[in-house]
């Protein structure tokens, strides 16, 4: 019977989970590693679940049944709790999970955001046990070991918040085990299941026996794995839709640290370019005079923004269609925009910065290579890959770019499927692949992020 | 198994019919495969939107309009898909009849080609080979 490792990756907008089996490090095959399939609607991608609870008239939704009905209810000023992973952001988590939810959310004033999340978190730990047992390949296995991923940096304490998110999800398994098949139930559970249940649950939890590993370092995890001569040490360029981060880690024999003088937070990321992107369309669009049009044009921008962004980011141009006229964008019209170039200035400084970081403990360990990857919705981006090229191929220790994607996922095995939805598993699959030594906490034992006791110089 | 129990009891795991099914029905390739398709299909339907309006457009400004819509669409679901391109337009090659596909009809073997329609790879496999036109020497006076 094979023991595997668990890698939860709870995302803004869709929560992720991957497995590989126990020693992947060591022995790599990546025939193995096995994302799996959260959503069971039968409906859009399989592998991303919806981070969507909604408090229904007298019931709770989660996932994708949870933003239909958010829809239908639009026009009555309701809407889903989404976007979990920020609360991995806030600075007091314990406060922040005591307070109440918002009307528009929870009507009836039932719930703390805490119970929300619970909840959601059970949803999410029973469509695991539904995907595990599904998978042929791992379902007559057993999860020796399971972690979640979370950004490392935004708080500068997310090893600390550690105990908290594990006793969360310690309740949401008691709360799971206790209403059993109906937590999957396309219906969603009833207030009154619920009001039952969950008191009990939370009372009666022990917190579960979780791993975290940070985002970068999963980066870190899926880069590295299987090259045998690959550099211990690491920058990672993660644009997000908040901020752009950048952080730098190395390996040192079986251990992986922070460097956390290079780390570096730039408020301008995903959402900054688009507003970027779409104050340039509305410059062009001279039929669009009235508030009233400017408004609507900005609202189809927004609709479509991650197709707009990705065209002028690979082709070169995008054309959109709005009131039966198109207007044309280029990158070069985007690399005019003073705030954007305002924003590459303070980039290239950060990563600079960062790069000297890293190369001077490089150096110091007399180390050869520094590896540059870029991860996040803005990986793909010209300027970001150009970023990483950056000091590519200078003296000792080099810098390698590598690819965003790993080659190991256009292996045979995947048929060229795996490849063009990377980029959404990836931090799931990295964290899957990583050993225990890259942990940033493990249960019951959290050492602090930049811990660096007992680790020897030594050479490549 | 429980996600939150750090191990499920030996023996084989008690699985539902349609747990069953589900194994033996879909595979891990299928599923990646799908869930790539469910990303390019809107852009697919966008590009055969566009290719009717390209195909009807009252004047050149609005064909080339379409057109410049449609190749972003086709490009999108491509990208969705994992599809690569394989050369340069208009780039100068040695002809290779395992790498290139002849646009022209010859009565010799051309020894350098031009690239007129880029190649199209997914993975490590092929599916279109770029279609070339031979390069006509310059003749000696």
């Amino acid at each position: 019977m094979t023991d595997w490792t668990l890698c939860i990756d709870f995302g803004t907008a869709f929560s992720k989970a991957a497995a590989a089996p126990a020693g992947a490090w060591t022995r790599f095959d990546p025939a193995t590693v096995r994302p799996l399939m959260l959503n069971g609607a039968g409906a859009g991608n399989a592998f991303l679940l919806d981070s969507a609870v909604f408090v229904d008239e007298d019931r709770v939704l989660f996932g994708r049944p949870a933003l239909a009905r958010a829809d239908a209810l639009a026009d009555k000023k309701r809407a889903a709790l989404r976007s979990f992973k920020t609360l991995l952001s806030v600075s007091d988590l314990e406060r922040a999970l005591n307070t109440n939810v918002p009307a528009t959310i929870d009507p009836h004033r039932l719930f703390q955001m805490r119970d929300l999340v619970v909840l959601y978190l059970a949803y999410l730990l029973a469509s695991v046990d539904r995907a595990f047992v599904s998978d042929p390949m791992i379902a007559e296995g057993q999860i020796a070991s399971q972690r979640y991923a979370a950004p490392a940096w935004r708080s500068g304490d997310s090893a600390g918040m550690h105990d908290i998110i594990v006793r969360l999800f310690g309740e949401a398994e008691a709360f799971r085990a206790s209403v059993g098949k109906r937590m999957l139930a396309p219906e969603g559970l009833s207030l009154r299941t619920i009001s039952d249940a969950l008191p009990k649950a939370t009372e009666s939890a022990e917190p579960l026996e979780m791993g975290l590993i940070f985002e970068a370092t999963a980066a870190a995890a899926y880069t590295s794995v299987g090259l045998e001569g690959s550099g211990s040490h690491l920058i990672v360029v993660d644009m997000g839709a908040g901020t752009t981060d950048i952080a730098a880690l190395a390996r040192l024999g079986p251990r992986t640290i922070e460097l956390p003088e290079a780390r570096v937070t730039l408020k301008q990321a995903g959402d900054f370019l688009d507003r970027v992107i779409a104050n340039r369309v509305l410059d062009t669009a001279s039929w669009a005079r009235s508030a009233d049009q400017k408004a609507e044009l900005w609202s189809v921008l927004m609709r479509q923004m991650g197709d707009i962004k990705e065209a002028v980011f690979v082709d070169g141009r995008a054309v959109l269609r709005n009131q039966g006229r198109s207007v044309g964008l280029t990158m070069r019209d985007v690399e005019r925009d003073p705030d954007f170039r305002e924003f590459l200035k303070e980039l290239r400084q950060a990563y600079d910065h960062a790069l000297a970081v890293v190369r001077d403990d490089a150096r110091a360990r007399g180390r050869s290579e520094v590896q540059a990857i870029a991860v996040g919705g803005g990986a793909g981006a010209p300027f970001i890959q150009d970023l990483i090229q950056r000091k590519s191929g200078a003296s000792r220790p080099r810098v390698t770019p590598r690819p965003a994607t790993p080659l190991w996922a256009h292996e045979r095995e995947f048929g060229g499927n795996l490849a063009p939805v990377f980029p959404q598993l990836a931090i799931a699959i990295g964290g899957a692949l990583a050993p225990d030594s890259m942990l940033a906490a493990r249960s019951g034992i959290t050492p602090p992020a930049n811990d660096r006791s007992d680790i020897p110089a030594g050479r490549d | 198994m429980p996600a939150g129990k750090a191990k499920r009891p030996k023996g084989p795991p008690k699985k539902s019919a349609a747990r069953k099914r589900a194994a033996q029905g879909v595979s891990l390739s299928g599923a990646l495969a799908e869930a790539a398709w469910s990303e390019a299909d809107a852009s697919l339907a966008q590009a055969l939107a566009d290719l009717d309006e390209a195909q009807d457009a009252d004047d050149e400004d609005a064909r080339e309009d379409a057109l410049v819509r449609l190749a972003q669409s086709l490009s999108r679901a491509a990208r969705k898909r994992g599809l690569t391109r394989i050369g340069e337009l208009n780039a100068r090659e040695p002809y290779d009849a395992s790498r290139h596909a002849l646009n022209a009809a010859v009565a010799k073997t051309p020894k350098s080609v031009r690239i007129q329609a880029r190649g199209v790879a997914r993975g490590g496999d092929v599916l279109e080979k770029p279609r070339v036109t031979p390069v006509e020497r310059k003749r000696r006076r």
